[in-house]
Formats: C-alpha cells, sequence, structure tokens
C-alpha cells in the first residue's frame, strides 16, 4: 500500500463523517479523514468553555468589527464573541445568493458537531412514506423499518436522553433517563395534556447530553454551554465521541487542513478510486486513493463535491446524470412562535442550566386531517424566569432598583417552530465559476426558497403557538412571525437526494452514488424528504447503516 | 485616595473590568483608549455620575466602584454603530443642555434626588419612545446572546443617549463578577438541575 493509499476516504468529520470514519474503522478499515479547516482538540482546545460570562470583553456580545467581518453569519445568533472560531469565515468562504440563503458554517475538525442543537428525533414511519403518498419529488427507498435498528444503535453509541412517551407519531428510542421539566413545564405540560389529550403531546427534549456516565464521557453538568464545546465530554460530538472510538482502532489518519476538490473517477472501472485533496494551508495538491469513500463534507459541500468531479463525463459532475444534483434543497423553516407569561410560581426557580427544552411533535395533517398544506411541523420552547437584566416596572433608578435586580423576573413560556419544507426540484445550489473562494475554488450559488405550501404552514405555526399556550393557562401570549428565509434551520437537506431510480435520483436506497457505485454520501445532502424533526440522529442512523452495507459489499467484491 | 487609586485597588479587590491595563494609561484625562468615540474626560464623568445614579453605592458596590462607565463606554465603542454613536453624542449634548436649562447647573453638581429625578424623568418620556434599555433580553438562561447592535433608529438622541447608557449599565452589573459571585452567585459547573429551586434559596447557593 503506497503512503497515500488507504480503504477507505472520508470526506468531513462533522456529524455523519464521525461516524462514518468510527463504523469504517471499527470494521478494520483503513481510513483517512479529510477535514478542511483546522484541528479542534477535545477539551484542550475549548478555550471558552471555562470562561466565565465576566471574563468575556464584551459579556458574549457582537461587536461592530465582528458584523464587519461575518456579513452572513451575522444575521441570527451564532454571531457572538463566545465561539466565534468556530464559525467559517465568511470572506473566505463566500457565496452567491441569487435568493437570500443562510448558510452557518463550521470549517474545522468536528464540524458542527460542537456547535449543534443536539435536539435528537426519530422520525416515524409516515414520515418516509408521505412524499410517495402526496405525489412530491421521489419515494423514499427506505421505510421506517430500514433505519430502526440503526437507529436504536446511533442512540446507544450517542446518549440520547429523552422520556419514553409511547407517540406513534415520534418513536421512542434507546434512551438515557431523560432531564427534567420546570415547575412552569410541567404545569403547563399537565393542562395541556387535559386539554388535548392524545391529540397533542407536550413533552421533555430529547438530547445528545448524556444524562449518566457513558464511554468515559462524564454526564452532563447543566452548564448550558455546549456551542463552546464540552471538558466533560457530555454532549455529543466527532471530538467526545466518534473520534476517539475511531482513534482507538488504530486505523484511523486524520488529516486536517484538508479541502477535496473533487472525487477521481475510474470510467473503465466505473468507480471512484481516490480524491484530490487542495492543502489549505500550503495550497499544494494531493491524491489519496482507497477502495471506498464517503462524502461527508456537509450537504452542500458534499454536493458540490460532486459537482465538481467526472466532469469530463458528466458536464454537471458526478451524479448528477438524474439531472437532480444540487436540486431539492430543504432546511426547516422557522422564526414563527408565540411566548407569554406565567403566573403562580414566584416562589420557584430553578437551578443548573438545563441545555433542553420541552417539545410538541407534529399533529397537523395527522389521522385524516387535511389542512390547506401538506405535512407539518412541531414546536421546540421552554419555560424559565426572566434573568436578572430585565426591565422593572415603577422603579428604574437608584438603590432600590439596585436590589431588586436580584429578584428574578416573571416566569415565560415560549414555543417556535419547525416546520416541513418540500423537496421542490427548483430550488437548487449551482456551481457560480465566475467568483472564487480564498483558494481560488468556484463558489455555490443559492437559488432557493419557501413556497405556497410553507406560507400557509407558517400561519398555523403561529395562530396553534398562541392556541396551546392559552389553553395550557398561559398570559399575555404575543406570536411573532418573521424572518422566513431557508438556512437559519442549519438543518440544510437535499441535493443529493436518495431514491428507487437513477433517473430522478442521486443515491440510491444505501446512500450509493448510482453512478459510481463506490461513493457513498450519508450526510444531510441524502434527504429525499425532510419532514420536520431536528435530523442529525438520522443522518447517524444512515451512516452507520451504510458503513455497515459498504464493508459488506467490499468484502462481496461487489465494490 | 484619589479617585484612580479607588478604581484601581476596588479592580484589583473586585475584578470587575478586564479594562484595567489602559485605564492606567495617561489619556487626556480619560480612563480608556476609543477607537471610534471622540470622548472628553468630563464627557466621561458625566457618564459615570449617571451610571451612578442608576446603580448607586450603597451598602454594596456602586457603579463606579465596579467601573461600569467604562463596561458602557466600551461597548459603545466597539459594539455600535457609527449612526448610533453619533445619536448617543448628539444626546449627550442635549442631555447636558436639558440640565442647564433646568436647573441652571450641571449634572455633576445636582443633588443625588435631583439627578434621580432628571433620569426618572427620562425614563417616562423613553416608555412612549421605544426605549432601547425595554429591548433587553435576558442572557444568563440561553445561547442567543445579546444583541447589543439591536436598535431601533427613531428612538430621539437624548432617549437613545440615556437608554443605551441604562441598558449597558444593568447589563454590566448584572454580568459583573462582583454581582455573579456576591450577589447571584453564577456557578460555571451547577452539576445538577433542580428544577423545583426555592427563590428564597437563590441567594445562598
Amino acid at each position: 500500500m503506497s503512503a497515500n493509499t488507504y480503504d477507505a476516504i472520508v470526506i468531513g468529520s462533522g456529524i455523519s463523517g464521525g461516524w462514518a470514519a468510527k463504523e469504517l474503522t471499527e470494521k478494520g478499515l483503513k481510513t483517512i479523514m479529510l477535514e478542511r479547516g483546522r484541528n479542534i482538540e477535545h477539551i484542550k482546545d475549548y478555550v471558552n468553555a471555562n470562561k466565565a460570562p465576566w471574563e468575556f470583553p464584551h459579556r458574549g456580545g457582537r461587536t461592530q468589527k465582528m458584523i464587519e467581518d461575518y456579513p452572513v453569519l451575522k444575521r441570527d445568533y451564532p454571531l457572538n464573541e463566545t465561539n466565534l472560531d468556530y464559525w467559517a469565515s465568511d470572506k473566505d468562504s463566500p457565496y452567491v445568493e441569487v435568493k437570500r440563503f443562510d448558510w452557518f458554517r463550521g470549517y474545522h475538525v468536528g464540524g458542527r458537531s460542537l456547535m449543534w442543537g443536539r435536539q435528537s428525533y426519530r422520525w416515524a414511519d409516515f414520515n418516509f412514506e408521505e412524499n410517495l403518498k402526496d405525489g412530491i419529488g421521489v419515494d423514499w427507498p427506505i421505510r421506517y423499518k430500514d433505519l430502526e435498528p440503526w437507529y436504536a444503535y446511533a442512540e446507544k453509541f450517542a446518549g440520547i436522553s429523552g422520556n419514553k412517551d409511547g407517540l406513534s407519531v415520534l418513536p421512542d428510542g434507546d434512551f438515557m433517563p431523560p432531564m427534567e421539566m420546570n415547575c412552569v413545564e410541567k404545569d403547563v405540560a399537565a393542562r395541556f395534556k387535559e386539554h388535548y389529550k392524545e391529540a397533542r403531546s407536550f413533552i421533555i427534549g430529547r438530547t445528545a447530553n448524556i444524562t449518566v456516565p457513558h464511554n468515559n464521557r462524564t454526564n452532563c453538568q447543566y452548564r448550558n454551554k455546549c456551542w463552546l464545546g464540552c471538558p466533560f465530554g457530555a454532549y455529543f460530538s466527532t471530538q467526545s465521541a466518534t473520534l476517539p472510538a475511531a482513534m482507538a482502532t488504530g486505523n484511523l489518519t486524520l488529516r486536517p487542513w484538508s479541502i477535496v476538490t473533487r472525487i477521481l473517477y475510474d470510467k473503465d472501472t466505473k468507480k471512484a478510486k481516490g480524491v484530490e485533496v487542495l492543502d489549505a494551508e500550503t495550497n499544494k495538491t494531493y491524491e489519496y486513493y482507497a477502495k471506498v469513500i464517503f462524502v461527508n463534507a456537509s450537504t452542500f459541500n458534499s454536493a458540490w463535491i460532486l459537482m465538481n468531479s467526472a466532469t469530463d463525463i458528466w458536464p454537471g459532475g458526478l451524479g448528477s446524470s438524474s439531472g437532480e444534483l444540487g436540486h431539492n434543497v430543504m432546511d426547516h423553516h422557522l422564526g414563527v412562535g408565540a411566548s407569554g407569561t406565567v403566573e403562580g410560581f414566584e416562589d420557584k426557580y430553578y437551578f443548573g442550566r438545563r441545555a433542553n427544552g420541552i417539545y410538541i411533535p407534529r399533529y397537523r395533517n395527522m389521522g385524516g386531517e387535511k389542512r390547506d398544506y401538506i405535512r407539518g411541523f412541531g414546536y421546540q420552547g421552554g419555560g424559565g424566569r426572566e434573568g436578572w437584566s430585565r426591565d422593572i416596572a415603577e422603579m428604574n433608578v437608584g438603590g432600590a432598583f439596585k436590589d431588586a435586580l436580584t429578584e428574578p423576573g416573571t416566569w415565560t413560556m415560549g414555543v417556535g417552530g419547525f416546520g416541513e419544507t418540500l423537496p421542490y426540484h427548483e430550488n437548487k445550489i449551482t456551481l457560480d465559476k465566475t467568483k472564487k473562494d480564498k483558494w481560488g475554488l468556484p463558489v455555490l450559488a443559492f437559488d432557493a426558497e419557501i413556497k405556497d405550501n410553507e406560507k400557509k404552514m407558517r400561519i398555523d405555526m403561529e395562530n396553534d403557538a398562541k392556541e396551546m399556550l392559552e389553553a395550557a393557562g398561559v398570559k399575555n401570549v404575543r406570536t411573532h412571525s418573521g424572518n422566513p428565509y431557508l438556512g437559519r434551520g442549519i438543518h440544510e437537506m437535499g441535493t443529493a437526494r436518495m431514491g428507487r431510480d437513477p433517473k430522478t435520483s442521486v443515491l440510491n436506497g444505501w446512500n450509493q452514488v448510482w453512478d459510481a457505485k463506490n461513493v457513498f454520501v450519508t450526510d444531510g445532502a441524502a434527504m429525499t424528504s425532510a419532514a420536520c424533526q431536528n435530523p442529525s440522529l438520522t443522518y447517524m442512523a444512515l451512516t452507520a447503516r451504510a458503513a455497515n452495507y459498504a464493508v459488506e459489499e467490499l468484502k462481496k467484491g461487489n465494490v | 485616595m484619589n479617585r484612580r487609586t479607588v478604581i484601581k485597588n476596588l479592580a484589583l479587590v473586585i475584578g470587575g473590568a478586564a479594562l484595567l491595563p489602559s485605564c492606567m494609561k495617561n489619556n487626556g484625562g480619560l480612563s480608556i483608549h476609543f477607537k471610534h468615540l471622540n470622548i472628553s474626560a468630563d464627557q466621561e464623568n458625566l457618564i459615570g455620575d449617571i451610571c451612578e445614579t442608576i446603580i448607586p453605592k450603597t451598602n454594596t458596590p456602586g457603579a463606579k466602584d465596579l467601573n461600569l462607565h467604562l463596561f458602557v463606554l466600551k461597548m459603545l465603542d466597539d459594539c455600535y454603530k457609527k449612526k448610533d454613536q453619533q445619536a448617543f453624542m448628539v444626546g449627550l449634548n442635549q442631555f447636558n443642555d436639558m440640565v442647564k436649562k433646568k436647573y441652571n447647573n450641571s449634572f455633576s453638581d445636582l443633588s443625588v434626588k435631583e439627578r434621580e429625578d432628571v433620569l426618572t424623568a427620562l425614563d417616562k418620556s423613553s416608555k412612549s419612545a421605544a426605549d432601547p434599555s425595554k429591548s433587553i433580553k435576558p442572557v444568563r438562561d440561553s445561547q442567543k446572546s445579546l444583541d447589543v447592535a439591536k436598535k431601533k433608529p427613531d428612538v430621539p438622541p437624548l432617549n437613545f443617549f440615556y437608554g443605551a447608557i441604562k441598558q449597558q449599565t444593568i447589563f454590566g452589573y448584572t454580568n459583573s463578577k462582583y454581582f455573579m459571585t456576591k450577589q447571584i452567585v453564577y456557578e460555571l459547573v451547577p452539576g445538577r438541575y433542580n428544577a423545583h429551586f426555592p427563590v428564597k434559596n437563590l441567594k445562598t447557593v
């Protein structure tokens, strides 16, 4: 074996790339994981994880300099001084917006597994069937039963805390003990149940924070600083979970600063033989070779790599023969919800900062209901008390005001919707060769937006939020609805969808590129529809399943 | 002890500000160096007096003890848009004129009661003018950081000036080391979640 030859190449080191590396190395494959950005070592490089709030010069806020430097990131909460280094530079890696698209990226080892929201939900069977039923896009080539054992496998290793709620809309998983609702959330949950019976549910969030020690990781310490990297390894990330497991096999080589520019396609064998890498530090080009290649560069960058590959055979790139590569861009549309105040718990507070909230699973267009749109949405939310920096009525300055700042504020309860976006062929990304990034590589152009179905859904998302909170006894409920741009859900999906037919999909039911069977795409790009659940757990399950299949096929000599 | 020494000593004790190294420079009477703001020593003192009126020294430290006025200025210098900084300066001058007209004196020469009256009147007029201090969100409970750049553009400069000072003074106070270690104890590692924690135990954590 030459120095640049491995059994497997994994492109990307985020949630799905980390899983691919773990599975492939544990099954004995010599694997190289290529990451375009810098290395971030577990614990050692979490430079802000143990700082107190007052140690940040702007107490966590954003400066005008940051706003100038990050024209995209500034559009939402990710831009802040506590973890600025974890977000890709908008200036080094620009993109074109035919329509506004908020693309928040993490270019470093671990990718966005270091900053993710950690909410982890299985899909239900109907989520896989709805495309077929509605005649939307293409049918998923798999069903819940295909993924069920892999969900369990992924949950068991990642460590998902949650309650077994017994809901058909949201299958239970292999959970660690759930986190606890606070007193207001429990009260709301009880009233919710009384009002909606079995029709709607209000449950504790299922989150990839471990609540008992697990695989040398310490259980969650309720710091709520998960976007900084956890010194306890309490939330699932590449660094805390998959990378150490892969390293322990002795089969993994990790190469940071490695931008994969294309997959090397051999037209004689009709397979990929390796990848071309541009070293992001030296600008030198290298080639690496392997029998199987897992593409986990994050949804749009995975499509970007395919678009740049095998262009001598297919002008649109590897996997473009169906005409679907780069199409069917999806995200969850959000920015709609409601909040209000809760009375009667003034003597109660909570101790610890729970990095989790409550969840209301989908209930619309279920059980025969037909709204004026299809699919549905879920809500995330939570109850809490206003903090110390609040406005205090009837008191504005002076000693009494100062003292009042030490009293906790009003209890509030709020929810925000996560709506399913349909896969529209015309929602697409393309290569814009007229514009180059810092490394002289062509950039992506985004042309995607929500359409009528999502806009109608948002009306329900807003009205239902108010109705449910009021039904649960929340007072002074106010709704909000705005900023409907795709991307800000940071749940990018589509662009290399799975399907049953090579004419209408990029990947088959095992996440193999139809046009190159030894290339597997198992990140969000593979998604055929979006459902409304947070998607990462599904990527983990898809990746573990595909890796298992890839190794079996390798052994049989089929790839 | 002169003011500098007081601040220096308090800061050593309380560790209230990360601003100190530049505080010690001889800077035309100013305590810190600004990148964008053009603030005189008198203006810095005025802001200090306003901060101290909002959060006065009682049996616990006040705004000046905690260098909150310097925090306000740092936030203003780093985090506010140029046009907001300009509005702030316009408002500052209007504030001086307003006080002069009403009391025939400068703010610094007013009694505590008079100072409180001035600010209370401003708070009242701000309530109807979309006071930026109303947009304060609790930051300790949420990942979302305070969006300090989000300001209502149509706030009159005088209200903007005072609103910005008040917002950042409260934000600085409740996120100061003093407040988070001596008033409401901030646990870096809570270790557990108690969903039924009585309020009465809050200060004795």
